[in-house]
C-alpha cells in the first residue's frame, strides 16, 4: 500500500478507487504499489484543467496512472498535479515498460516532460509540429495546408521544435 | 543507432559489425507496405536477414479523436468513438457508453444489455474474420480472404438491418441502444448462428494443419507469458502466451457473467498459438450469440429517462413536456456529474478502455481511449528479435494492430 504520509487525498468515484499523491514521490508510490501486486499499468494520461480554479485541482495538469492487480482484480487510479510553464515529472518507464510510449504520447499531446525517459520524442504528431494539441488552449480550427505560404510561418525547423 | 537522414532513403549502413562478418543494415518498412495492416512504418536493423532492432514509427493515421470529443456533446461523441478501432465499432461504443453510464449512475434494461452482448460478439467475429483473411493472404493462403469476407459480409448485413449502417453503426449509446432488434434481424442472426460453426470448420480445414501455414507460424514471434505480462499485452496476444485473462470473465460487464463460455488460451506463445486462440474465440462467440438469442429478454431497450434520451415520436404531438425535453436534448444535450470514470471492455484485440473526465457540463473535459493495439505494438520488438525479415509479416499479422486504434 502507499504510505499514508505520501497520500494527499483519497476516495472513490463511481466505484473507482483513487489516491492523489505529490509529483515528487510518484516513483516511490508506483514502485510500492507494484510490489503490492498492482503489476499492470492500464494507462497513463494527462488531463488539462486550464480554466478550472476550484480547490479540487491545485495545478493545471493532472497526470493519471491507472493500475490493476490481476490476481485480486483490484484497480487504483493514482493522480498527481503539476503546473508551470514547462511541467515536469519523473518517468516510470523502468517500473512499468508500457509507460514508455504512453509517456511519449503525453509529451506529444500535452508537453509534459518526463525526466529520465530514454527517448522522449513526438510519437503521433510529425516531428516538426509546433504546440501540443490536446492542451485546452491549443487553437481548434483548420489545419494549415502543407507546403503553402502560411505553412512556413506555422512550422519551425525540426531542430528548433 | 542508425538514422534515416533524408526522406526517400530506405537503406542505411550502420557501420556496426554483425555476427556473420557483414555490416548491420537499417531498412525502412512501410508505411505503405501492404502487409502492415494500415500505415505502420518500421525501421528495422538487419544483420544479414536477421532482425536485430525494430523501431515502430506511428502516427500516420492520427485523427485527433480525443480532441474532437472535447468539442462534442456527450451523446454526439458516440459517432466519433466508432472510428478509432474501425474493425470493432460497437465495442468502442460500448466502452464509451458504459463509462458515461458509470458516471451518471445509470443502469440499462436487460434487453439492452443482451443486445449489446450480441453486437459485441458479432463484432468480435467480424474483426477476427478480417484478421484471419488478411493474415492468411499475406502468408500464402489466398483463398482465406474470400472465405472470411463471405461471412463478414453477412455480419455487415446484420449491422445494416439493426442500425442502418454497415460499418460505423453507432448502435450502442449511453442509456441503451439505438433501436430494438427487428424480427428480421433475429431471423437472420438465428440463421447465421446455425451456419457459422460449419464455416469455422472450413477455416480450420484450410489452415490448422496446412503445412505452409504451420511452417510460417509455429515457433515464430515467441512471446513468453512473463514478457507479455510485463509489456502490458492484452487480448489474444496475452492469451496466446498462456495467460487466461479475459475481461469478460475476470471483470464482467454488460451481463457477461450470465453467459456460459470458455476463455481461449494457448500455451504455444507463438504466432500459431495466437491463431488458435482466435479460432477458439470465434467458436465461443458463436456460443454466446446462441445463448443471447435464445434468452433475449423482453422489455424496453433504453432507460426511461427523458433528461437523457429523446421522447418517442408519437408523444411529441400530444405532450408539451415532451417537446421541451426534445428541444433541450437537441440544443444543449444532457449533463454528466463532475468526476472521472474508467471502463474497460474486451475487444477483438484486447483491453479497449475509455477514461472520461467530466466537469459537470454537457461536454466532456477529457476523453482518453486506452487502445489495445497501441500497447500491444510495443511488444513487437520483443517478438521479432532474431527472426528472419520475412517472418516480420507473420508477427505483425498476428499482433493484429489496427492502425486507427494505435494512432486514434
Amino acid at each position: 500500500m502507499i504510505a499514508d504520509a505520501l497520500v494527499i487525498e483519497k476516495g472513490v468515484t463511481g466505484r473507482d478507487q483513487w489516491a492523489t499523491v505529490s509529483a515528487e514521490h510518484i516513483r516511490e508510490v508506483l514502485s510500492a504499489l507494484k510490489a503490492d501486486g498492482y503489476r499492470l499499468l492500464v494507462f497513463l494520461t494527462c488531463v488539462d484543467h486550464l480554466i478550472d480554479a476550484s480547490p479540487e485541482f491545485p495545478a493545471r495538469f493532472e497526470i493519471v496512472y491507472q493500475l490493476r492487480d490481476l490476481e485480486k482484480l483490484a484497480e487504483i487510479r493514482v493522480r498527481t498535479f503539476i503546473g508551470g510553464e514547462s511541467p515536469r515529472i519523473d518517468s516510470v518507464h523502468d517500473i512499468f515498460p508500457p509507460a514508455n510510449w504512453e509517456e511519449r504520447e503525453t509529451y506529444d499531446m500535452f508537453g509534459i516532460v518526463f525526466t529520465n525517459h530514454p527517448g522522449l520524442t513526438r510519437i503521433l504528431m510529425p516531428d516538426d509540429w509546433v504546440g501540443h494539441p490536446l492542451r485546452r488552449d491549443y487553437p481548434v480550427g483548420g489545419e494549415v495546408v502543407e507546403f503553402s505560404e502560411e505553412h512556413q510561418t506555422w512550422q519551425t525547423a525540426p531542430d528548433e521544435a | 543507432m542508425a538514422t534515416i537522414d533524408s526522406p526517400g532513403v530506405t537503406v542505411t549502413r550502420t557501420g556496426e559489425q554483425g555476427a556473420f562478418g557483414g555490416e548491420l543494415l537499417t531498412v525502412n518498412f512501410g508505411p505503405h507496405h501492404p502487409s502492415t495492416h494500415g500505415v505502420l512504418r518500421l525501421i528495422v536493423d538487419l544483420d544479414g536477414e536477421q532482425i536485430k532492432r525494430v523501431q515502430p514509427v506511428i502516427g500516420y493515421l492520427h485523427t485527433g479523436i480525443e480532441k474532437q470529443m472535447e468539442a462534442l456533446r456527450w451523446q454526439q461523441g458516440v459517432v466519433v468513438t466508432d472510428r478509432h478501432d474501425y474493425l470493432s465499432p460497437p465495442i468502442n461504443n460500448l466502452a464509451y457508453a458504459l463509462a458515461v453510464e458509470k458516471l451518471m449512475g445509470v443502469e440499462v434494461p436487460p434487453r439492452a444489455r443482451a443486445l449489446r452482448v450480441i453486437m459485441s460478439e458479432l463484432t468480435r467475429l467480424s474483426s477476427h474474420l478480417v484478421w484471419m483473411g488478411t493474415s492468411g493472404l499475406e502468408l500464402g493462403a489466398m483463398s482465406m480472404l474470400m472465405y472470411c469476407f463471405r461471412e463478414r459480409e453477412q455480419i455487415m448485413d446484420l449491422n445494416e438491418e439493426i442500425s442502418g449502417f454497415r460499418m460505423h453503426t453507432s448502435y450502442i449509446r449511453p442509456g441503451g441502444v439505438f433501436a430494438d432488434a427487428t424480427p428480421r434481424f433475429l431471423e437472420m442472426l438465428d440463421q447465421f448462428v446455425r451456419e457459422m460453426p460449419g464455416h469455422i470448420d472450413e477455416y480450420e480445414d484450410l489452415l490448422t494443419m496446412n503445412p505452409i501455414w504451420r511452417a510460417r507460424t509455429i515457433g515464430i514471434g515467441r512471446l513468453p507469458a512473463e514478457d507479455a505480462k510485463v509489456l502490458g499485452a492484452t487480448g489474444p496476444m496475452l492469451r496466446g502466451s498462456g495467460v487466461a485473462w479475459d475481461l469478460r470473465k475476470s471483470m464482467p460487464y454488460s451481463g457477461y457473467e450470465s453467459y456460459d463460455f470458455e476463455v481461449a488460451v494457448s500455451n504455444d506463445c507463438d504466432c500459431y498459438g495466437r491463431y488458435l486462440v482466435r479460432i477458439k474465440e470465434m467458436r465461443e462467440a458463436v456460443k454466446i450469440l446462441r445463448q443471447a438469442l435464445d434468452g433475449l429478454p423482453e422489455g424496453p431497450v433504453n432507460v426511461d429517462d427523458r433528461k437523457m434520451l429523446p421522447p418517442p415520436r408519437e408523444e411529441l404531438e400530444t405532450s408539451m413536456e415532451a417537446v421541451i425535453h426534445h428541444f433541450k436534448l437537441f440544443t444543449e444535450g444532457y449533463t454528466v456529474p463532475a468526476g472521472d470514470a474508467y471502463v474497460a471492455v474486451e475487444s477483438g484485440r484486447g483491453e479497449n478502455g475509455c477514461y472520461i473526465v467530466s466537469d459537470g457540463t454537457h461536454k466532456p473535459r477529457r476523453v482518453k481511449f486506452r487502445s489495445a493495439s497501441f500497447v500491444n505494438l510495443q511488444a513487437l520488438e520483443r517478438m521479432a528479435l532474431n527472426h528472419m525479415v520475412a517472418d516480420m509479416i507473420a508477427i505483425i499479422g498476428t499482433a493484429d494492430a489496427v492502425l486507427g486504434d494505435v494512432d486514434r
